[in-house]
């Protein structure tokens, strides 16, 4: 159990996605722009990373070891577009606008890389602890780049459609650099940049 | 040799495998959700349709051309059109009050670069086809009534192409009707 805890532990700070391994920094820039994109997303990917890492470790002493890579990719990219489809059936308005990037979920390396370098060489308890560490991990720092942004960049803050906040100045002038890919990389690089000088992440 | 042989052998069809699982779990996802995301796209059409004729309570449709009626009066048509502009298809709705005046034209879906494609739906560009001649929907330079934007010619271009060529396919159908 200690185990269990340590491994899913680490993917919440110490070994955070993307504040410490810098992975899958492309989804990052590009849906954190509104807070129900970037929980949209963060779900998604849990989802897929918990089912590809389950089945990874279930399948992990049977599968050969040339042909892993695919067998790993066809597992992640089923998962994507059983995701991908359900999001369209039920949740039109999150599909249409995390667009391009629901699909490309299948290429983000956090899920490859927790298939090849944990769930292919742990038991699936592990695995499961490792999928849900990293994919809390994941939405938390979204979630935390995109608050920043929607804020900055149009004044309020709003989850689905009820606005939580809207600042007095910012309402009328917002900064909507923040909701351009520019800046996505000033806030993760700020972000970083604050965690590292208040001890939050250590270098490896 | 042999041993290597039968590891190949093995690896293959522990891929195809793998490989047939997963198109038998997408066709069953696929037909699980394929009723409802077509409904979703219909009642998403019909959200346009009503966008476009408020008063609309009953629509007809035949030759790919929609007769929106309220009761037994006759609103007006619409029509959809199609082109590729500077990323991916832009998919537009266009409505006529008569046979050959436009009532509005609405973007329905677009995936062009925010901040710079995505200025076809502001008013100032997609507002100008609104009381415009069905024959003048062409570009300026041949001959019509439409204006690109500046610094996003692609983009316009693609959406006034798209309604001229659409128009002019829809346009039998108009009067075929009389």
């Amino acid at each position: 159990m200690g185990k269990w805890l340590k491994e899913f532990v680490k993917g919440l700070v110490v070994s955070n996605p993307i504040f410490v391994l810098a992975l899958g920094l492309c989804p990052s820039l590009a849906v954190t722009n509104s807070l129900d994109n970037a929980l949209g997303m963060g779900a998604a990917v849990i989802f897929v990373l918990l089912c590809s890492n389950i089945l990874v470790a279930l399948i992990r002493t049977w599968v050969a070891s040339i042909v892993r890579i695919p067998v790993f990719i066809v597992i992640i990219a089923t998962f994507v577009t059983m995701v991908s489809l359900t999001f369209e059936a039920y949740v039109p308005a999150l599909y249409e606008s995390l667009g391009i990037y629901l699909p490309l979920i299948v290429v983000n390396c956090i899920i490859l890389g927790r298939a090849e370098a944990f769930a292919s060489r742990n038991r699936m308890s592990l695995a499961v602890a490792d999928a849900l560490g990293m994919g809390l991990g994941f939405t938390l720092a979204i979630v935390i780049i995109s608050v920043i942004r929607e804020t900055l960049g149009s004044g309020s803050l709003s989850l689905f459609e009820h606005v939580l906040f809207s600042l007095p100045v910012l309402d009328e002038q917002p900064v909507s650099l923040f909701l351009l890919p520019a800046g996505a990389f000033l806030v993760i690089g700020l972000l970083l940049a604050a965690f590292r000088r208040a001890g939050l992440i250590k270098n490896e | 040799m042999r041993f290597n042989v039968l590891k190949k052998f093995y690896a293959i069809m522990f891929l195809t495998l793998v490989v047939i699982i997963s198109a038998g779990l997408l066709s069953l996802t696929y037909s699980l959700t394929a009723e409802q995301i077509k409904l979703r796209q219909h009642e998403q059409f019909l959200g346009y349709l009503t966008q476009m004729f408020p008063e609309m309570t009953n629509f007809e449709y035949n030759n790919e051309l929609y007769s929106v009626y309220d009761g037994g009066l006759l609103l007006g048509y619409a029509f959809t059109a199609s082109k590729a502009g500077y990323s991916g298809d832009i998919n537009i709705m266009v409505g006529l009050s008569d046979k050959d005046t436009v009532k509005g034209v609405l973007i329905m879906s677009q995936t062009e670069t925010p901040g710079i494609g995505t200025r076809i739906l502001e008013e100032s560009f997609i507002g100008q086809f609104t009381g415009m001649k069905i024959n003048d929907l062409r570009l300026r330079s041949e001959g019509g009534q439409a204006d690109t934007i500046t610094g996003a010619t692609v983009s316009s271009r693609a959406v006034i192409e798209a309604i001229s060529q659409a128009a002019m396919e829809k346009l039998a159908g108009i009067n075929g009707q009389g």
